[in-house]
């Protein structure tokens, strides 16, 4: 007795077609929703953070060379404006000592023409007082030799006449 | 020389046939059954350990008639019996009648309404499920975790299954359906891909079965393809089978057929291939075994002894081979699906000279 096969190799068997169409949508729904679905999503959310941490990354590096470029600016400029001040300090110092210098040059000059002038109007007083003296005793020495001859107011206008000659 | 190698060889071949039908007809039970092998099944095979048979369910005049399995059936029926036991006396064991053909008729010999019993192949679809789902679910559940998510994959189980699920979107999904649509259908692909990867693996298994050697199996699984480039086609791809854009009008005409053949013959050729590479495995390992006993039946078990290393080896390198097309298969089966799906969803209305 030969065993007959419910199939041959080609032939469709539709219980099972049907069983597998069900179960197949039921594994299919399953593996989604317990499986694909929360693997996919957490590869997405990892790629799209490694992603974002590396644009993030390049940002920041893009962000410290603008910042380091500004600063490396920045400490030009101040040394650049050290050096202008620095310049402008000395310049200043150096207006300013000979400024100093001038006017303590300018007092001096005044104190000496002050002295000068001083001494010149004790000179002149001096002078005056020594031709009075002068005078005086001129007189006095002239009157007492033509002590009767002369009266003194005459004499002594003829003394200061000479004396004027004189100087 | 070369006339009689030509000779010799079919000699052989004849011989062959006729010592293989000599022995059918001799009645003898040493004769191996190649298709009944591959074919499926209403009870799980584990010859000679055990046999277990399958429920069956059958839906016949408007009523549901379940059993525990065939032998039951058959014992405990009265409008049921094995198509084998029509016209003769039933096969009896502790006194219990036993199926023979294990196709179930009414009495009077017709066929029953609806038989959707389970079968080996169906078994093995949801062990393959199973595993699927015992390898994947823990792993979501690592991701949720936040392993994988916050940090890098960890471990060989997680970093193994993660390049190949990454694999299959970005190679596959993305490669062939485009960026805007591959998110949509990837949980698809992956499912597709992982079943019959699981699947054929089981008929490399001992005992095993490869349910994606049987053509039932591969038609659903290629009718969901189908399925998904029909409801998910873009207008452009029906512009593109009833009126192709860019011809004459009269070759439109000649195209509108040819198209809408090539509608039903791609999934028809997925549907084939992926039954036909799977089957011829297991055929071909048989029948390179079986010809040790060819041998010795036409020149002696001497011969057959002397040359069976030579099989044994081969059969175990087409057993490697049969690991690799599993591969191959499941991949194949995978890109196909998604270079369908691109095709029927891809919107050409940003692409010019079609």
């Amino acid at each position: 007795m030969n065993p007959v096969f419910t199939q041959g190799l080609l032939d469709v068997d539709f219980g099972l077609f049907f069983w597998i169409l069900i179960t197949f949508l039921l594994f299919l729904f399953l593996l989604t929703k317990f499986a694909w679905k929360p693997i996919l999503n957490a590869l997405g959310e990892r790629e799209k953070a490694i992603r974002d941490s590396l644009e993030a990354a390049q940002k920041a590096k893009e962000e410290a060379l603008l910042i380091s470029r500004e600063n490396e600016k920045t400490m030009k400029e101040i040394e650049s404006i050290s050096l202008k001040l620095r310049k402008e300090a000395i310049e200043e110092a150096e207006a300013l000592r000979a400024d100093r210098a001038e006017k303590s040059k300018a007092e001096a000059e005044k104190l000496i023409e002050q002295a000068r002038s001083t001494i010149e109007q004790e000179k002149k007083k001096a002078l005056l007082e020594l031709r009075e003296e002068v005078s005086k005793m001129a007189i006095e020495a002239a009157s007492r030799i033509l002590d009767e001859e002369l009266d003194e107011e005459r004499n002594r206008k003829i003394v200061d006449r000479y004396i004027k000659e004189l100087s | 020389m070369k006339q009689f190698l030509r000779f010799l060889l079919l000699t052989l071949v004849l011989t062959t046939s006729l010592a293989v039908v000599s022995k059918a007809d001799s009645g003898k039970e040493n004769r191996i059954d190649l298709i009944g092998k591959v074919v499926d099944k209403y009870y799980l095979d584990f010859k000679p350990l055990a046999t277990i048979e399958l429920p069956r369910f059958i839906y016949d005049n408007g009523s549901f008639h379940f059993y525990r399995s065939t032998t039951s059936l058959l014992n405990q029926s009265e409008v049921f019996t094995d198509a084998a036991y029509i016209d003769a006396e039933p096969r009896r064991e502790n006194g219990l009648i036993k199926p023979v053909s294990y196709q179930i008729v009414r009495l009077d010999g017709s066929s029953p309404g609806f038989d959707f019993s389970i079968t080996a192949h169906l078994v093995y679809f949801w062990l393959a499920a199973l595993v699927v789902m015992l390898l994947f679910f823990p792993l979501a559940i690592r991701y949720r975790k936040g392993i994988g998510r916050n940090s890098e994959p960890q471990g060989a189980f997680q970093n193994m299954f993660e390049t190949l699920v990454i694999f299959i979107r970005d190679e596959i999904a993305l490669q062939n359906i485009g960026q805007q649509k591959y998110m949509m259908f990837t949980p698809y692909l992956l499912t597709v891909f992982f079943l019959i990867l699981t699947m054929n693996f089981f008929g490399l298994m001992p005992w095993g079965v490869s349910s994606t050697a049987d053509i039932t199996v591969t038609a659903v699984l290629a009718l969901f393809t189908f399925a998904a480039t029909q409801i998910f086609a873009s207008k452009d791809h029906w512009k593109h089978v009833f009126w192709f854009p860019g011809v004459p009008v009269p070759i439109k005409f000649i195209l509108m057929p040819v198209e809408l053949i090539g509608l039903f013959t791609k999934p028809f050729a997925l549907c084939i291939r992926l039954f036909a590479n799977m089957a011829s495995g297991k055929i071909l390992i048989l029948s390179i075994l079986g010809t040790i006993f060819i041998f010795a039946d036409l020149f002696g078990s001497g011969v057959a002894y002397g040359t069976s290393w030579f099989w044994v080896f081969l059969t175990l390198f087409i057993y490697l081979i049969k690991a690799l097309v599993s591969f191959i298969q499941a991949y194949v089966f995978t890109i196909l699906s998604a270079l369908f799906i691109g095709m029927a969803v891809a919107d050409h209305s940003d692409e010019h000279g079609h």
